[in-house]
Protein backbone atom coordinates (compact mmCIF):
# COMPACT_ATOMS: atom_id res chain seq x y z
CA UNK A 1 0.00 0.00 0.00
CA UNK A 2 1.50 3.39 -0.90
CA UNK A 3 2.15 5.83 1.95
CA UNK A 4 -0.48 8.50 2.52
CA UNK A 5 0.33 11.72 0.74
CA UNK A 6 1.58 14.59 2.85
CA UNK A 7 -0.79 17.55 3.30
CA UNK A 8 2.09 19.96 2.74
CA UNK A 9 5.40 19.71 0.93
CA UNK A 10 8.57 21.79 1.10
CA UNK A 11 9.47 24.15 -1.71
CA UNK A 12 12.71 26.04 -2.24
CA UNK A 13 13.03 29.64 -3.44
CA UNK A 14 15.97 29.28 -5.80
CA UNK A 15 16.57 33.05 -5.84
CA UNK A 16 17.27 32.94 -2.10
CA UNK A 17 18.88 29.48 -1.72
CA UNK A 18 22.69 29.54 -1.52
CA UNK A 19 22.98 25.77 -2.11
CA UNK A 20 24.84 25.30 1.18
CA UNK A 21 23.45 21.78 1.66
CA UNK A 22 22.50 22.22 5.34
CA UNK A 23 18.97 20.88 4.78
CA UNK A 24 20.03 17.56 3.21
CA UNK A 25 21.01 15.65 6.37
CA UNK A 26 18.00 17.13 8.22
CA UNK A 27 15.50 15.48 5.87
CA UNK A 28 14.30 12.14 7.36
CA UNK A 29 13.18 10.62 4.00
CA UNK A 30 16.23 12.11 2.20
CA UNK A 31 13.90 13.93 -0.20
CA UNK A 32 16.25 16.87 -0.81
CA UNK A 33 19.10 16.72 -3.33
CA UNK A 34 21.73 19.11 -4.60
CA UNK A 35 22.67 19.04 -8.24
CA UNK A 36 25.13 21.20 -10.15
CA UNK A 37 22.82 24.19 -10.35
CA UNK A 38 19.94 23.82 -7.90
CA UNK A 39 18.48 22.41 -4.73
CA UNK A 40 15.74 19.93 -5.57
CA UNK A 41 12.91 18.71 -3.32
CA UNK A 42 11.34 15.42 -4.36
CA UNK A 43 7.66 16.19 -3.76
CA UNK A 44 6.67 12.53 -3.90
CA UNK A 45 9.13 11.68 -1.09
CA UNK A 46 8.61 14.78 1.13
CA UNK A 47 6.49 13.89 4.19
CA UNK A 48 5.73 17.51 5.14
CA UNK A 49 7.61 17.27 8.47
CA UNK A 50 8.96 20.87 8.16
CA UNK A 51 12.34 19.93 9.68
CA UNK A 52 14.15 21.71 6.85
CA UNK A 53 12.28 25.04 7.08
CA UNK A 54 13.49 26.88 10.22
CA UNK A 55 17.16 25.79 10.03
CA UNK A 56 17.68 27.33 6.57
CA UNK A 57 20.07 30.22 7.33
CA UNK A 58 18.45 32.45 4.70
CA UNK A 59 14.82 31.30 4.87
CA UNK A 60 14.78 29.75 1.39
CA UNK A 61 12.47 26.84 2.28
CA UNK A 62 8.71 27.05 2.88
CA UNK A 63 5.73 24.71 2.96
CA UNK A 64 2.92 24.74 0.41
CA UNK A 65 -0.20 22.56 0.12
CA UNK A 66 0.67 19.32 -1.63
CA UNK B 1 34.85 3.38 -18.17
CA UNK B 2 38.25 3.73 -16.48
CA UNK B 3 39.22 1.27 -13.73
CA UNK B 4 40.98 3.06 -10.88
CA UNK B 5 42.00 2.24 -7.34
CA UNK B 6 40.73 5.11 -5.20
CA UNK B 7 38.08 7.70 -6.06
CA UNK B 8 37.90 10.60 -3.60
CA UNK B 9 34.75 12.72 -3.85
CA UNK B 10 35.31 16.31 -2.67
CA UNK B 11 38.57 18.30 -2.66
CA UNK B 12 38.23 19.98 0.71
CA UNK B 13 40.74 19.30 3.51
CA UNK B 14 39.50 15.72 4.10
CA UNK B 15 39.48 14.75 0.42
CA UNK B 16 42.77 16.32 -0.60
CA UNK B 17 44.64 14.80 2.33
CA UNK B 18 42.99 11.41 1.67
CA UNK B 19 44.05 11.55 -1.99
CA UNK B 20 47.56 12.70 -1.09
CA UNK B 21 48.04 9.95 1.48
CA UNK B 22 46.63 7.20 -0.74
CA UNK B 23 48.89 8.27 -3.62
CA UNK B 24 51.94 8.53 -1.38
CA UNK B 25 51.30 5.16 0.28
CA UNK B 26 51.85 3.23 -2.92
CA UNK B 27 53.17 4.77 -6.13
CA UNK B 28 51.35 2.37 -8.39
CA UNK B 29 47.89 3.31 -7.13
CA UNK B 30 45.59 5.25 -9.43
CA UNK B 31 43.88 7.92 -7.37
CA UNK B 32 41.26 10.34 -8.75
CA UNK B 33 40.11 13.39 -6.76
CA UNK B 34 36.79 14.96 -7.81
CA UNK B 35 35.78 18.57 -7.07
CA UNK B 36 32.26 19.71 -7.94
CA UNK B 37 33.12 23.41 -8.08
CA UNK B 38 35.12 24.85 -10.95
CA UNK B 39 38.01 25.72 -8.63
CA UNK B 40 39.19 24.07 -5.42
CA UNK B 41 38.60 26.26 -2.36
CA UNK B 42 35.73 28.44 -3.60
CA UNK B 43 33.16 29.29 -2.45
CA UNK B 44 34.40 29.44 1.15
CA UNK B 45 31.83 28.16 3.67
CA UNK B 46 33.92 28.47 6.80
CA UNK B 47 35.03 30.80 9.58
CA UNK B 48 38.60 29.72 8.67
CA UNK B 49 39.99 29.26 12.21
CA UNK B 50 42.31 26.35 13.12
CA UNK B 51 44.28 25.36 16.20
CA UNK B 52 48.07 25.71 15.99
CA UNK B 53 49.11 22.18 16.99
CA UNK B 54 46.62 20.41 14.74
CA UNK B 55 47.51 22.52 11.72
CA UNK B 56 51.24 21.84 12.14
CA UNK B 57 50.71 18.11 11.65
CA UNK B 58 49.94 18.95 8.03
CA UNK B 59 51.56 22.23 7.05
CA UNK B 60 53.83 24.94 8.42
CA UNK B 61 51.98 28.28 8.62
CA UNK B 62 54.89 30.74 9.08
CA UNK B 63 55.01 33.03 6.05
CA UNK B 64 52.61 30.83 4.10
CA UNK B 65 50.33 32.69 1.66
CA UNK B 66 47.36 30.66 2.93
CA UNK B 67 47.81 31.80 6.55
CA UNK B 68 45.93 35.10 6.91
CA UNK B 69 46.57 35.80 10.58
CA UNK B 70 48.24 34.33 13.65
CA UNK B 71 46.03 34.30 16.76
CA UNK B 72 47.51 34.58 20.27
CA UNK B 73 44.46 35.47 22.36
CA UNK B 74 40.89 34.28 22.87
CA UNK B 75 38.38 36.80 24.19
CA UNK B 76 35.07 35.45 25.40
CA UNK B 77 32.20 37.92 25.56
CA UNK B 78 29.48 37.14 28.08
CA UNK B 79 25.87 37.80 27.01
CA UNK B 80 26.08 41.21 28.76
CA UNK B 81 29.31 42.08 26.81
CA UNK B 82 31.69 41.47 29.77
CA UNK B 83 35.05 40.61 28.18
CA UNK B 84 37.08 37.66 29.46
CA UNK B 85 40.54 36.96 28.08
CA UNK B 86 41.45 33.33 28.70
CA UNK B 87 44.61 32.44 26.79
CA UNK B 88 47.81 34.04 25.63
CA UNK B 89 50.01 31.66 23.67
CA UNK B 90 50.06 29.96 20.27
CA UNK B 91 46.32 29.67 19.96
CA UNK B 92 45.91 29.20 16.24
CA UNK B 93 45.58 30.68 12.80
CA UNK B 94 42.97 32.23 10.57
CA UNK B 95 43.38 30.65 7.16
CA UNK B 96 42.68 31.86 3.68
CA UNK B 97 40.67 28.75 2.83
CA UNK B 98 40.70 29.40 -0.91
CA UNK B 99 44.50 29.30 -0.93
CA UNK B 100 44.79 26.65 1.77
CA UNK B 101 42.49 24.20 -0.01
CA UNK B 102 44.28 24.85 -3.30
CA UNK B 103 47.63 24.13 -1.63
CA UNK B 104 46.36 20.82 -0.22
CA UNK B 105 44.91 19.78 -3.59
CA UNK B 106 48.22 20.67 -5.26
CA UNK B 107 50.00 18.38 -2.79
CA UNK B 108 47.63 15.56 -3.74
CA UNK B 109 48.42 16.16 -7.41
CA UNK B 110 52.16 16.29 -6.70
CA UNK B 111 51.83 12.92 -4.95
CA UNK B 112 50.28 11.49 -8.12
CA UNK B 113 46.52 11.98 -7.75
CA UNK B 114 44.46 13.05 -10.77
CA UNK B 115 42.36 16.12 -9.84
CA UNK B 116 39.18 16.68 -11.84
CA UNK B 117 37.52 20.04 -11.15
CA UNK B 118 34.01 21.08 -12.19
CA UNK B 119 33.16 17.40 -11.94
CA UNK B 120 30.27 16.08 -9.90
CA UNK B 121 29.54 12.52 -8.82
CA UNK B 122 25.90 11.85 -9.74
CA UNK B 123 25.38 8.34 -8.42
CA UNK B 124 27.08 5.03 -7.72
CA UNK B 125 26.31 1.33 -7.76
CA UNK B 126 28.26 -1.71 -6.64
CA UNK B 127 29.34 -4.11 -9.38
CA UNK B 128 29.60 -7.89 -9.16
CA UNK B 129 33.42 -7.74 -9.00
CA UNK B 130 33.17 -5.58 -5.86
CA UNK B 131 34.10 -2.27 -7.48
CA UNK B 132 31.95 0.84 -7.18
CA UNK B 133 30.81 2.26 -10.52
CA UNK B 134 30.59 6.01 -9.90
CA UNK B 135 28.85 8.13 -12.53
CA UNK B 136 30.37 11.59 -12.94
CA UNK B 137 29.43 14.68 -14.92
CA UNK B 138 32.15 17.16 -15.83
CA UNK B 139 33.43 19.55 -18.50
CA UNK B 140 34.02 16.63 -20.89
CA UNK B 141 30.53 15.21 -20.37
CA UNK B 142 29.53 12.08 -18.56
CA UNK B 143 31.80 9.20 -17.54
CA UNK B 144 31.91 6.27 -15.12
CA UNK B 145 34.84 5.41 -12.86
CA UNK B 146 35.11 1.87 -11.54
CA UNK B 147 36.92 2.25 -8.20
CA UNK B 148 38.09 -0.32 -5.67
CA UNK B 149 37.53 2.15 -2.83
CA UNK B 150 35.44 5.33 -2.81
CA UNK B 151 36.22 7.94 -0.15
CA UNK B 152 33.28 10.26 0.47
CA UNK B 153 34.64 13.64 1.55
CA UNK B 154 31.67 15.53 0.15
CA UNK B 155 30.78 17.65 3.13
CA UNK B 156 27.67 18.27 5.18
CA UNK B 157 25.37 17.38 2.27
CA UNK B 158 27.16 14.07 1.57
CA UNK B 159 25.59 12.08 -1.21
CA UNK B 160 28.29 9.39 -1.21
CA UNK B 161 27.35 8.29 2.31
CA UNK B 162 23.72 8.14 1.28
CA UNK B 163 24.41 6.15 -1.90
CA UNK B 164 26.50 3.68 0.09
CA UNK B 165 23.62 3.13 2.52
CA UNK B 166 25.24 4.82 5.52
CA UNK B 167 23.01 6.86 7.82
CA UNK B 168 24.29 10.44 7.63
CA UNK B 169 21.11 12.15 8.81
CA UNK B 170 21.26 14.50 11.78
CA UNK B 171 18.62 15.59 14.32
CA UNK B 172 17.60 19.24 14.09
CA UNK B 173 18.88 20.00 17.61
CA UNK B 174 22.40 19.09 16.48
CA UNK B 175 22.49 21.28 13.37
CA UNK B 176 23.88 24.78 13.69
CA UNK B 177 22.67 27.19 11.07
CA UNK B 178 25.46 29.64 10.33
CA UNK B 179 25.81 32.94 8.54
CA UNK B 180 28.92 35.07 8.13
CA UNK B 181 30.05 38.29 6.49
CA UNK B 182 33.50 39.62 5.81
CA UNK B 183 33.29 42.97 7.62
CA UNK B 184 35.70 45.81 6.92
CA UNK B 185 36.54 49.02 8.77
CA UNK B 186 35.89 47.75 12.28
CA UNK B 187 37.87 48.08 15.50
CA UNK B 188 39.07 44.94 17.31
CA UNK B 189 42.25 43.30 18.60
CA UNK B 190 43.70 41.74 15.42
CA UNK B 191 45.62 39.11 17.42
CA UNK B 192 42.49 37.76 19.12
CA UNK B 193 39.44 35.78 18.22
CA UNK B 194 36.21 36.86 19.92
CA UNK B 195 33.42 34.47 20.87
CA UNK B 196 30.09 35.67 22.28
CA UNK B 197 27.37 33.52 23.79
CA UNK B 198 23.81 34.44 24.64
CA UNK B 199 20.25 33.35 24.00
CA UNK B 200 19.40 36.68 22.36
CA UNK B 201 22.62 36.72 20.31
CA UNK B 202 23.09 33.18 19.02
CA UNK B 203 20.75 30.68 20.73
CA UNK B 204 22.34 27.23 20.93
CA UNK B 205 25.58 28.45 19.35
CA UNK B 206 27.85 31.49 19.46
CA UNK B 207 28.86 34.53 17.50
CA UNK B 208 32.46 34.99 16.36
CA UNK B 209 34.93 37.57 15.11
CA UNK B 210 37.91 35.97 13.36
CA UNK B 211 40.44 38.60 12.16
CA UNK B 212 41.79 38.32 8.63
CA UNK B 213 43.79 41.56 8.70
CA UNK B 214 43.75 45.09 10.11
CA UNK B 215 40.12 46.09 10.46
CA UNK B 216 38.91 43.11 8.40
CA UNK B 217 37.34 40.02 9.95
CA UNK B 218 35.05 37.08 9.37
CA UNK B 219 32.06 38.02 11.52
CA UNK B 220 29.46 35.32 11.88
CA UNK B 221 27.31 33.21 14.13
CA UNK B 222 25.63 29.86 14.42
CA UNK B 223 22.22 29.15 15.94
CA UNK B 224 20.17 26.05 16.62
CA UNK B 225 16.90 26.79 14.85
CA UNK B 226 14.82 24.92 17.48
CA UNK B 227 15.91 27.57 20.02
CA UNK B 228 15.38 30.54 17.70
CA UNK B 229 12.72 33.19 18.29
CA UNK B 230 11.60 32.65 14.70
CA UNK B 231 14.41 34.53 12.97
CA UNK B 232 16.88 32.73 10.74
CA UNK B 233 20.67 32.79 11.21
CA UNK B 234 21.20 35.68 8.82
CA UNK B 235 18.65 37.83 10.67
CA UNK B 236 20.38 37.15 14.01
CA UNK B 237 23.71 38.09 12.43
CA UNK B 238 22.38 41.32 10.92
CA UNK B 239 21.07 42.33 14.34
CA UNK B 240 24.36 41.50 16.09
CA UNK B 241 26.51 43.39 13.60
CA UNK B 242 24.14 46.37 13.67
CA UNK B 243 24.59 46.54 17.46
CA UNK B 244 28.38 45.94 17.65
CA UNK B 245 29.63 47.39 14.39
CA UNK B 246 27.03 49.80 13.00
CA UNK B 247 29.66 51.43 10.74
CA UNK B 248 31.25 48.19 9.47
CA UNK B 249 31.03 47.51 5.74
CA UNK B 250 29.59 44.04 5.13
CA UNK B 251 30.59 42.09 2.06
CA UNK B 252 30.01 38.60 0.78
CA UNK B 253 27.52 36.75 2.96
CA UNK B 254 28.27 33.05 3.46
CA UNK B 255 25.84 30.53 4.93
CA UNK B 256 26.08 26.87 5.84
CA UNK B 257 25.43 24.13 8.34
CA UNK B 258 27.75 22.83 11.05
CA UNK B 259 26.81 19.44 12.49
CA UNK B 260 27.47 19.59 16.24
CA UNK B 261 26.80 15.94 16.87
CA UNK B 262 29.18 12.97 17.02
CA UNK B 263 30.73 10.71 14.40
CA UNK B 264 28.15 8.70 12.43
CA UNK B 265 27.69 5.16 13.76
CA UNK B 266 29.37 3.58 10.78
CA UNK B 267 31.87 5.43 8.58
CA UNK B 268 32.73 2.51 6.27
CA UNK B 269 31.24 -0.22 4.15
CA UNK B 270 32.39 -2.58 1.42
CA UNK B 271 34.76 -0.44 -0.66
CA UNK B 272 33.63 2.79 1.01
CA UNK B 273 34.93 5.27 3.59
CA UNK B 274 33.49 8.65 4.57
CA UNK B 275 35.57 11.40 6.16
CA UNK B 276 35.26 14.92 7.54
CA UNK B 277 31.96 16.81 7.71
CA UNK B 278 30.35 14.00 5.68
CA UNK B 279 30.90 11.67 8.66
CA UNK B 280 30.03 14.38 11.24
CA UNK B 281 33.66 14.49 12.42
CA UNK B 282 33.32 17.90 14.02
CA UNK B 283 34.15 19.04 17.54
CA UNK B 284 30.60 19.49 18.87
CA UNK B 285 31.67 22.14 21.40
CA UNK B 286 33.60 24.41 19.06
CA UNK B 287 32.09 23.46 15.72
CA UNK B 288 35.66 23.16 14.40
CA UNK B 289 36.13 20.70 11.56
CA UNK B 290 39.22 21.49 9.47
CA UNK B 291 41.88 19.64 11.47
CA UNK B 292 39.42 16.83 12.22
CA UNK B 293 38.81 16.48 8.50
CA UNK B 294 42.53 16.35 7.70
CA UNK B 295 43.22 13.74 10.38
CA UNK B 296 40.32 11.61 9.15
CA UNK B 297 41.42 12.07 5.52
CA UNK B 298 44.92 10.88 6.42
CA UNK B 299 43.52 7.76 8.08
CA UNK B 300 41.10 7.13 5.19
CA UNK B 301 43.76 7.48 2.47
CA UNK B 302 46.21 5.21 4.24
CA UNK B 303 43.58 2.62 5.15
CA UNK B 304 42.28 2.52 1.57
CA UNK B 305 45.78 2.13 0.10
CA UNK B 306 46.72 -0.64 2.53
CA UNK B 307 43.46 -2.49 1.86
CA UNK B 308 43.96 -2.32 -1.91
CA UNK B 309 47.56 -3.51 -1.64
CA UNK B 310 46.35 -6.43 0.53
CA UNK B 311 43.65 -7.29 -2.01
CA UNK B 312 40.84 -6.92 0.52
CA UNK B 313 38.55 -3.88 0.44
CA UNK B 314 35.71 -5.50 2.37
CA UNK B 315 33.84 -3.70 5.15
CA UNK B 316 35.54 -6.00 7.66
CA UNK B 317 38.96 -4.78 6.59
CA UNK B 318 37.96 -1.09 6.27
CA UNK B 319 36.41 -1.14 9.77
CA UNK B 320 39.94 -0.45 11.02
CA UNK B 321 39.45 3.14 9.81
CA UNK B 322 36.44 3.65 12.06
CA UNK B 323 38.23 2.11 15.03
CA UNK B 324 41.35 4.25 14.50
CA UNK B 325 39.28 7.43 14.12
CA UNK B 326 37.31 6.79 17.31
CA UNK B 327 40.55 6.26 19.22
CA UNK B 328 42.14 9.34 17.72
CA UNK B 329 39.28 11.84 18.17
CA UNK B 330 35.84 10.27 17.83
CA UNK B 331 35.67 9.14 21.47
CA UNK B 332 36.70 12.66 22.60
CA UNK B 333 33.83 14.07 20.55
CA UNK B 334 31.42 11.82 22.46
CA UNK B 335 32.66 13.41 25.71
CA UNK B 336 32.44 16.93 24.28
CA UNK B 337 28.90 16.20 23.16
CA UNK B 338 27.89 15.31 26.71
CA UNK B 339 29.42 18.58 27.94
CA UNK B 340 27.53 20.46 25.23
CA UNK B 341 24.27 18.91 26.42
CA UNK B 342 25.01 19.94 30.02
CA UNK B 343 25.97 23.50 29.02
CA UNK B 344 22.70 23.86 27.14
CA UNK B 345 20.87 23.91 30.47
CA UNK B 346 22.76 27.01 31.70
CA UNK B 347 21.27 30.45 31.07
CA UNK B 348 22.62 33.93 30.26
CA UNK B 349 22.67 34.98 33.93
CA UNK B 350 25.00 32.05 34.66
CA UNK B 351 27.46 33.02 31.93
CA UNK B 352 27.42 36.68 32.99
CA UNK B 353 28.26 35.57 36.54
CA UNK B 354 30.96 33.17 35.38
CA UNK B 355 32.61 35.97 33.38
CA UNK B 356 32.88 38.09 36.54
CA UNK B 357 34.28 35.16 38.53
CA UNK B 358 36.99 34.54 35.97
CA UNK B 359 37.85 38.24 35.66
CA UNK B 360 38.43 38.33 39.44
CA UNK B 361 41.39 35.97 38.91
CA UNK B 362 44.51 38.00 37.95
CA UNK B 363 45.27 37.46 34.26
CA UNK B 364 48.74 36.05 34.86
CA UNK B 365 47.21 33.44 37.21
CA UNK B 366 44.34 32.65 34.88
CA UNK B 367 45.24 29.07 34.08
CA UNK B 368 42.51 26.76 32.92
CA UNK B 369 42.82 24.69 36.11
CA UNK B 370 42.38 27.74 38.34
CA UNK B 371 39.46 29.03 36.27
CA UNK B 372 37.83 25.64 36.54
CA UNK B 373 38.35 25.35 40.31
CA UNK B 374 37.06 28.89 40.99
CA UNK B 375 34.13 28.38 38.68
CA UNK B 376 33.09 25.20 40.44
CA UNK B 377 33.20 26.90 43.86
CA UNK B 378 31.22 29.97 42.81
CA UNK B 379 28.87 28.28 40.36
CA UNK B 380 27.68 24.90 41.63
CA UNK B 381 25.50 24.63 38.50
CA UNK B 382 28.75 23.70 36.75
CA UNK B 383 29.25 20.54 38.80
CA UNK B 384 27.07 18.37 36.55
CA UNK B 385 29.00 19.73 33.55
CA UNK B 386 32.30 18.84 35.19
CA UNK B 387 30.97 15.43 36.16
CA UNK B 388 29.95 14.70 32.60
CA UNK B 389 33.44 15.47 31.41
CA UNK B 390 34.81 12.55 33.38
CA UNK B 391 31.98 10.09 32.69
Amino acid sequence: MPAARAAEVAVVDLDVCDRCGLCLPLCPPEAIHLDLTALVVDRTACTGCRKCVAPCPVGALAMIPA
Amino acid sequence: MPDIDVLVVGAGPAGSIAAREAARASHGLEVVLLERDRAVGAPVRCAEGVGDAGLREFASPEGAPWAARKITRVIFLAPDDTEVQVAERDVGWILDRTRFDAMLAAEAVAAGADLQVGTEATGMTREVDGRWAVAVHGPDGRAVYRARVVIGADGVETMVGRWAGLDTRVPARDMESCAQYVVQGIDFDPDAIYLQFGDGIAPGGYAWIFPKGDGVANVGLGIVALKSDGRNARAYLDAWIARRYPRGARTGVTVGGVIVHTTIKQTYGDGILVAGDAAHMINPLSGGGIVNAMKAGRLAGRTAAAAICAGDTSADRLAAYHHDWMQLLGDDHLKYYRIKQALERLDDAFFNGLARTVNAIPREKRTLGRIFAQALVKHPQLIPVAARFFI
